[in-house]
């Protein structure tokens, strides 16, 4: 079966929507935190784990997101989706002028300029508390009238169906190839014919897109919203999650992100000790893991499904020759 | 005009510190070849150190900088052995990656260690040298005065150290090629050691001197090490004198931008994000910095 592996996450994906109504509200809050998770682990790993750009802003772009959205809704009072559609082109416009602006760095110097980035968001966003209310947090409209947290959980699942689809579509195109060629070697990719400014470009708009997407549903999720959502302290969780699920491909950074915020809910009796077990998971999976403790499984099961079910043909050598 | 006078004194102060802290990140850039995302939480270290010598020990505050210092840097050195000598590997891909999100995972294990281990709350440890200084009209507390001076004649060691001494000679010659070094006798893995250690116990230095002037948080290693990457990047990575000169810089002007700030109850909290505006505004112009050396960059 050619495409086991995807059968088998839609089928895990269906038993998961069917078996939401059976959950009680505190766990369908812990699935909904998941899936904004998801889509920011998601996105993070197209831009750090796909094009290798170690991209420290990413919360920074799910507060802007979120704040855009937030405060256009609150002062012309435009309908949520639109705001949250404003947010997401916020975010890929700043996006790709950071992505611009960094064209020249790589590695280390990226990590900080962007962490310079969103530490200027953070700071701006605390401090000019008229406009965002600072600290105290600004009340933000609900996306939904409804008090149960079921419809929510069918959006949030819906957002993250749409991005992970137009994201597997764009990592499995000729892009994800030069996405991948980047990361490898700028300077090969560019001889190769790569556009490698365009796509490192493209890479950082689109990411930030979904960070933004992220940072705007859980506005008007959560009801609340500080510029503590763009701190240091949810990035690293961010890494966490990418790096623990396997950074290189997108289904282990969504089973890093869930697998995660369920672990954190279950060690909630823990408290300040979660952070710590996560830092420590974080170093040992890169010291003696790298790859991800969830990309094994995936890649056995990729495996898997390509199994070839007769033998490969022989091919003349004619027709070899042809396709030299 | 005496305010002016006084911030431009403690920004000179704190200028030293941050020098302090960024010589190690430009140091342990120039060997490691990497950015350390974990200095800031090696500097708060310092600061918890010498404050539980002082207060469970009751060492005097002096020799208590000392031992702040010694062990953050055995510490620096147990970390390095444990989580980065992958980068010394030629089996790993992609290692500043890797150095990236060791270092990163790191502070993020240190910071939250810490505000379980330390507390919360803002701890501040006795004076090194109670009273105020007054000269002329400017008026300093000796803290700072101590600070700064201790800070300089530590940059003074470092500066013979790395230049007039044969280990820093040799230091010099990893950070210019490591297979060139090593067929001259020189054994890299050792000076890999001795690096992130010197680097981190500069940190703990830096935390141990400024730990009386403002308190203690687990969380003080954040902007801390912002401004040392602002420092580093405008002097210049791999430049110790041009770190130096930087957080001269950097530290007199936040004092001068705080005294100029047209609304000041913004003013301080915009401190901060000035500096990383200049670091922005560098990185984007000058990726290499004022004084960068053409040899160390990344590969």
């Amino acid at each position: 079966m050619r495409w086991l592996h995807a059968c088998v996450l839609a089928a895990a994906a269906a038993a998961g929507l069917a078996y939401a109504g059976h959950l009680n509200s505190y766990w369908m809050h812990v699935a909904i935190i998941a899936m904004f998770y998801a889509i920011l682990t998601a996105s993070w790993s197209l831009l750090a784990g796909y094009t290798g750009l170690f991209s420290l802003s990413h919360m920074a772009f799910a507060s802007v997101g979120g704040y855009t959205s937030a405060l256009l809704v609150l002062w012309y009072g435009i309908p949520i989706p639109l705001g949250m559609a404003a947010g997401i082109a916020m975010c890929c416009a700043v996006g790709g002028i950071i992505g611009w602006v960094c064209l020249r760095m790589s590695g280390p110097y990226l990590a900080i300029f962007t962490l310079a980035f969103s530490e200027i968001v953070r700071i701006t966003f605390s401090t000019e508390d008229q406009v965002t209310a600072g600290m105290a947090g600004l009340h933000v409209p609900a996306l939904l009238q409804s008090t149960s947290r079921l419809p929510y959980i069918y959006v949030a699942f819906g957002l993250l169906a749409v991005s992970l689809a137009i994201m597997a579509v764009m990592v499995h195109s000729r892009w994800g190839l030069f996405f991948r060629a980047i990361r490898e070697d700028e300077q090969a990719a560019a001889a190769c014919g790569v556009r490698v400014a365009h796509f490192r470009i493209l890479a950082f708009a689109v990411a930030s897109g979904f960070a933004g997407l992220a940072g705007g549903f859980y506005a008007h999720y959560i009801g609340v919203l500080t510029p503590s959502l763009g701190s240091l302290d949810l990035m690293a969780i961010v890494v966490v999650m990418t790096v623990l699920g396997g950074m290189e491909s997108l289904p282990t950074a969504v089973g890093g992100a869930i697998t995660v915020e369920v672990l954190q809910e279950l060690l909630r009796a823990y408290g300040q000790w979660r952070l710590v077990l996560l830092g420590i998971l974080l170093l040992l999976t890169m010291r003696f893991a790298r790859n991800g403790l969830l990309t094994p499984i995936w890649q056995h099961l990729v495996r898997l499904g390509d199994v070839p079910t007769a033998p490969p043909a022989t091919r003349d050598v004619g027709q070899e020759g042809s396709r030299v | 005009m005496d305010y002016l006078f006084t911030q431009a004194a403690n920004g000179a102060v704190i200028g030293v510190i941050y020098a302090l802290i960024a010589v190690g990140v430009t140091i342990i850039f120039s060997i490691l070849k990497i950015v350390n995302f974990a200095h800031g939480d090696l500097y708060m270290l310092g600061g918890y150190c010498a404050y539980y010598v002082i207060t469970l020990l009751g060492v005097p505050p002096v020799p208590a900088l000392l031992v702040a210092m010694a062990s953050v840097f055995t510490f620096g050195i147990v970390l390095e052995r444990l989580l980065l000598t992958p980068l010394y590997s030629e089996r790993t891909e992609r290692k500043d990656e890797y150095g990236l999100i060791v270092t990163f995972g790191l502070a993020f294990f240190l910071r939250n260690m810490a505000l379980i281990v330390f507390g919360p709350f803002p701890l501040r440890p006795p004076s090194f040298v109670p009273g105020i200084l007054h000269l002329g009209n400017l008026i300093l507390t000796n803290d700072r005065v101590f600070a700064g001076a201790a800070g300089l004649v530590l940059l003074g060691l470092l500066l013979y150290f790395m230049n007039g001494t044969i280990w820093g000679q040799a230091l010099d010659a990893v950070s210019q090629s490591r297979d060139s070094a090593a067929i001259v006798g020189i054994n890299p893995g050792r000076f890999n050691s001795l690096a992130f250690g010197v680097g981190a116990g500069l940190a703990g230095g830096a935390g141990a001197l400024i730990a009386p002037m403002f308190s203690l948080a687990p969380d003080m290693g954040v902007s801390s090490n912002i401004q040392a990457y602002v420092i580093v990047i405008l002097g210049g990575m791999g430049s110790v004198l041009g770190s130096i000169l930087a957080g001269f810089f950097l530290g007199e002007s936040e004092g001068l931008f705080t005294a100029f700030f047209p609304d000041p109850t913004r003013a301080l909290s915009y401190t901060n994000a000035f500096g990383v505006l200049v670091l922005m505004i560098v990185l984007i112009f000058r990726p290499t910095g004022l004084f960068g050396r053409r040899h160390v960059r990344m590969e």
